[in-house]
């Protein structure tokens, strides 16, 4: 019996690792087939232990291209929605205006709209209008997509914010551009840099919109797209737990620096 | 506290932050006014040109012109209603696993992780920076013909009761709907929960001993206290999944085959390969439709207006 | 101090506020509070003391009439150019600046450059020399609400404002705070509007007490007036309890006014009736219970003569130490407070006991009948 009380005790904690095992056991097998050296062109069965993708990240023809356009498009779409985004935030939550419900429901239908939806409505656009489809287009569809996430973001923290926060600023001589650089803008960029990070993440990964309106221009997403139906180098994985590895790494030092800085101040 | 707040009853926060001064009278308008642009041409637009493109006759080469030609309509879902009603079901069976997958994860991190609450967390976040296609593929290997899973599922005769349903076929899983919904469950799980983990947090603690004291057993506390406290974030959770998943076409491509088609797949394959516009127009704007009626639906019977 | 000596009056004249909704917060006002005074403006929640404080602030601009301080009218000015300087409730600390850059941030604002001396002798002045590189967040809400005080007088405004500054604290370090304020206003000599709806902290503190009611200033003057000699049931009762008796006027009799009220007789100095006065008419007499002598019935004959009587009987008796509370049913009101001192304690006096409740009549005072009785009263605020 004390078992079976055990187990219902843990019962919770049991399904929820479990649940952490599925959401983790893709990035398991993607790190552990980047050290693999597959026959023929799929890397989907283990072979043998290969430091070569790892030696070679660029090995394979115009992957590194790709994987560079996408980071471009990625930092001026989370640029543009992060700047337009905060602005549209600051507009709701501080001011009163009309026309709020339309704009509310503008920003709340892009979160709401399947992909496919909007990838193909913006193609009809792009071609009636004899766009050139390319980078600007897949820039102009990603800030597109990124803002609504933006305007959440820093919508929720700019509410939570102490208005008296700013009244004592324009107590205490600052204007209203000090007031906005020194105590406002500081205090809501953890919200700021949120709707960024996501936009950057929600950019750098998107593929069913860019699919539709990229043209000849191949992003990383296509391009392992494209792998899957030719071939999948190795490399792909190799690119994919860098990543990984990458913002654990950097969450957890963020996290340490600012939990030792606390530390030392308390 | 509410004696010691003495703020004119029914104003705005925005009013008493920013009193109205004649010179800001427009500066709301001019910070809307880029990224309102930015909506209305590159999203509200483009809808209105799909609505007027499904309605069009012609062809590639000698132009498309409106006809309000809505027989297009009636053929598309002729055509394509088995694919619409299976993107539903696949949606609705990937967002039930979600919620049974992702509850007992968030409700782990709320109240239960201690320490390890951020680690978790990061635990959570993190894959989404391996690209979900390579991630997406990597369910390849490990659903695989000969893999250590379908061996498992084969000898505990897992695969005979799905084979009887309908779920998968012969000694595969992939390629068949299991894969799929496995798939886009998988793809769609942290968008469930991270807002059931965000109304979880909020739930005070000492509402679960109150229930317990007040000789509720654990399973009745769940069921009366904490899941309806979660209803927010089960409502935004569900909606989170369901819609993106409703229209995904990368999971039934990369991980099933021709018969677990989803209306996505049909209207990229209309679109980019066919370049059939109208049809495609039409499927893509039935579908847009259908999620705005179920959604509003969804959130008028659950009482949760507010998501935004 | 170089200016002279009224540049720290602030002077409100007409002020009145209406919100866009039409909620009118403060109506036409008029008040002066003197250079160098410690002055409160009490009331409950929502009587527009806040919004009055606030327009002295230039956080909200008035319907009506004119700010001045000193000479200067400031009705128009944006606060950051005005020389008043402001404690908010809750103090407002900017969360992502530590101790230092909080205290210094009005003189950096003024384009002052070495700001070090000032910032290290003003933490001094208000004991948190040690904590400069901390957060705000990281400090106990007495020290939160210290280093809101040092932030502001660092500027050497004219005229400091406290909006509810003691509200989050705890009863005890509350005391504590107030006695530390009024040294400090004492020190540095500055005007100091007080906002508060602690009638307690507001007679500790000012010098001068404006009790507010729905936009208006019900009574102004020094605590010990308004509390012997209130003017309108509110501030009788918001300041302080009294027990306000429904009485008829009988007849005038020299300086005293003869009150009917029940079967019996009450005398009221003239003096001290805010009310007009016609045979026949109605007056609220009221009376403090700690003013208020209570006499055991079988000994009634002992009470000297010329004091008000009232006859009732005792329904309930608390004991908190320095004094036991009484609750009275009269035939001429119920529940009618009475505090007596535990010097000698009758034990006769128990719950059911006849009594005969005296008093000076000196000690009366008078109020218009045609008030609401219980305006102020406790239930009526958390109404």
């Amino acid at each position: 019996m004390p078992f079976v009380t055990w187990l219902k005790r843990h019962l919770v904690v049991i399904a929820g690792l479990l649940t952490l095992a599925y959401l983790l056991l893709p990035n398991v097998i993607v790190t552990l087939f980047s050290f693999n050296k597959p026959k023929g062109r799929f890397n989907y069965e283990w072979q043998q232990f290969s430091l070569d993708a790892w030696k070679q990240p660029c090995g394979v023809a115009d992957m590194c291209g790709s994987l560079s356009i996408s980071l471009q498009i990625a930092v001026w779409a989370t640029v543009g929605a992060t700047i337009l985004g905060t602005m549209i935030a600051f507009a709701l939550v501080r001011y009163r205006f009309r026309a709020r419900g339309a704009v509310n429901s503008l920003i709340f239908l892009p979160m709401a709209m399947p992909e496919v939806v909007m990838a193909a409505s913006l193609l009809t656009l792009f071609l009636n209008m004899g766009a050139q489809l390319g980078f600007m287009t897949i820039l102009i569809a990603h800030i597109m997509f990124c803002l609504s996430f933006v305007v959440t973001a820093v919508k929720a923290r700019v509410m939570s914010m102490d208005p008296r926060l700013e009244e004592a600023a324009r107590d205490l001589y600052a204007g209203p551009v000090q007031t906005f650089v020194r105590v406002t803008l500081p205090i809501a960029a953890p919200g700021i840099a949120a709707g960024a990070l996501l936009s950057f993440a929600l950019s750098f990964d998107d593929f069913i919109i860019t699919n539709f309106n990229a043209g000849s221009t191949v992003t990383f997403p296509m391009f392992v797209w494209g792998s899957a139906q030719r071939g999948t180098p190795v490399q792909i994985n190799v690119i994919g737990t860098a990543m990984f590895l990458v913002a654990v790494f950097i969450t957890l030092a963020s996290m340490v620096i600012s939990s030792r800085r606390n530390k030392q101040k308390a | 506290m509410s004696t010691l707040t003495e703020a004119p009853p029914p104003l705005a926060p925005a009013e008493e932050a920013e009193p109205p001064r004649k010179r800001g009278r427009f500066t709301p308008y001019w910070l809307l006014l880029p990224g309102m642009l930015w909506l209305v041409v590159f999203f509200a637009l483009p809808m209105i040109y799909q609505a007027s493109t499904s309605v069009q006759t012609g062809s590639l080469e000698e132009g498309y012109k409106v006809t309000w030609h809505f027989v297009t309509y009636w053929n598309a879902l002729s055509e394509y209603w088995p694919q619409f009603l299976r993107s539903v079901f696949y949606a609705a069976a990937a967002t039930l696993l979600c919620l049974l997958l992702g509850y007992p994860l968030a409700y782990l991190i709320a109240f239960r992780a201690g320490r390890w609450r951020n680690l978790i967390m990061i635990l959570v976040i993190a894959p989404f920076f391996t690209s979900f296609l390579i991630r997406t593929l990597a369910w390849k290997t490990i659903l695989a013909d000969n893999g250590p899973v379908v061996h498992a599922l084969n000898s505990l005769h897992v695969l005979d009761l799905t084979n009887w349903l309908g779920w998968t076929a012969g000694d595969r899983v992939l390629a068949t709907p299991l894969a799929v919904v496995c798939g886009l469950t998988y793809n769609f799980l942290p968008f469930m929960i991270l807002p059931l983990y965000t109304s979880l947090e909020r739930i005070d603690g000492r509402l679960h001993e109150a229930a317990g004291d007040l000789y509720a057993r654990p399973w009745t506390t769940f069921r009366k206290v904490t899941f309806p406290l979660s209803m927010p974030g089960v409502v935004s959770g569900t909606l989170l999944t369901f819609i993106p998943a409703a229209g995904d076409y990368v999971n039934s491509e990369l991980l099933g085959s021709t018969d677990t088609r989803m209306i996505g797949n049909v209207i990229q394959t209309q679109f980019l390969r066919i370049l059939d516009y109208p049809t495609a127009a039409a499927l893509s704007f039935i579908l847009m439709a259908a999620i705005l009626a179920m959604v509003t639906i969804y959130i008028r019977r659950s009482g949760t207006e507010d998501l935004v | 101090m170089t200016t002279p000596d009224n540049s720290g009056d602030v002077r409100l004249s007409g002020i009145s506020k209406t919100y866009d909704n039409g909620f009118t917060a403060v109506q036409p006002l008029d008040l002066t509070v003197p250079q160098g005074s410690f002055f409160a403006l009490l009331g409950a929640s929502g009587c527009g003391k806040t919004t009055t404080l606030r327009m002295i602030a230039g956080l909200e601009e008035p319907t009506t009439g004119a700010v001045h301080l000193g000479e200067q009218e400031v009705t128009h000015l944006p606060p950051y150019k005005r020389p008043v300087n402001t404690v908010f409730q809750s103090y407002a600390l900017f969360p992502h600046l530590d101790i230092f850059e909080n205290v210094a941030f009005g003189l950096r604002r003024r384009g002052i450059k070495s700001v070090k001396k000032q910032v290290e002798d003003m933490l001094e002045l208000v004991q948190l020399g040690e904590q400069a590189r901390k957060k705000p967040h990281q400090l106990s809400g007495g020290q939160q609400q210290r280093v809101a005080v040092a932030r502001a007088l660092i500027n050497h405004p004219k005229v400091l404002l406290l909006d509810e500054p003691l509200g989050a604290l705890d009863l005890k370090l509350r005391r504590q705070m107030q006695l530390e304020l009024k040294r400090i206003q004492t020190e540095v000599g500055i005007t100091f509007v007080h906002v508060t709806h602690d009638q307690e902290e507001a007679m500790t503190m000012a010098d001068t007490v404006a009790v507010m009611n729905a936009g208006r200033v019900e009574q102004l003057g020094s605590p010990a007036d308004l509390y012997e000699n209130p003017n309108t049931t509110f501030v009788a009762n918001f300041l302080g309890t009294s027990n306000l008796i429904e009485a008829e006027v009988d007849t005038e009799n020299g300086d005293d006014i003869v009150l009917k009220a029940g079967g019996g007789k009450l005398l009221l100095p003239k003096a001290r009736c805010s009310a007009p006065t016609k045979t026949g008419g109605k007056v609220l007499v009221g009376i403090r219970p700690e003013k208020i002598a209570l006499t055991h019935a079988d000994d009634a004959g002992e009470i000297p003569a010329g004091r008000n009587r009232l006859t009732g009987k005792i329904a309930d008796a608390s004991f908190i130490g320095v004094s036991t509370q009484y609750v009275i049913d009269s035939p001429v009101c119920d529940e009618l407070a009475v505090y007596v001192q535990n010097v000698e304690r009758d034990g006769r006096l128990v719950p059911g006991a006849d009594v005969v409740l005296h008093w000076s009549p000196a000690h009366t005072f008078g109020l218009d009948a045609t008030q609401d009785i219980d305006a102020g009263t406790e239930e009526e605020a958390a109404a």
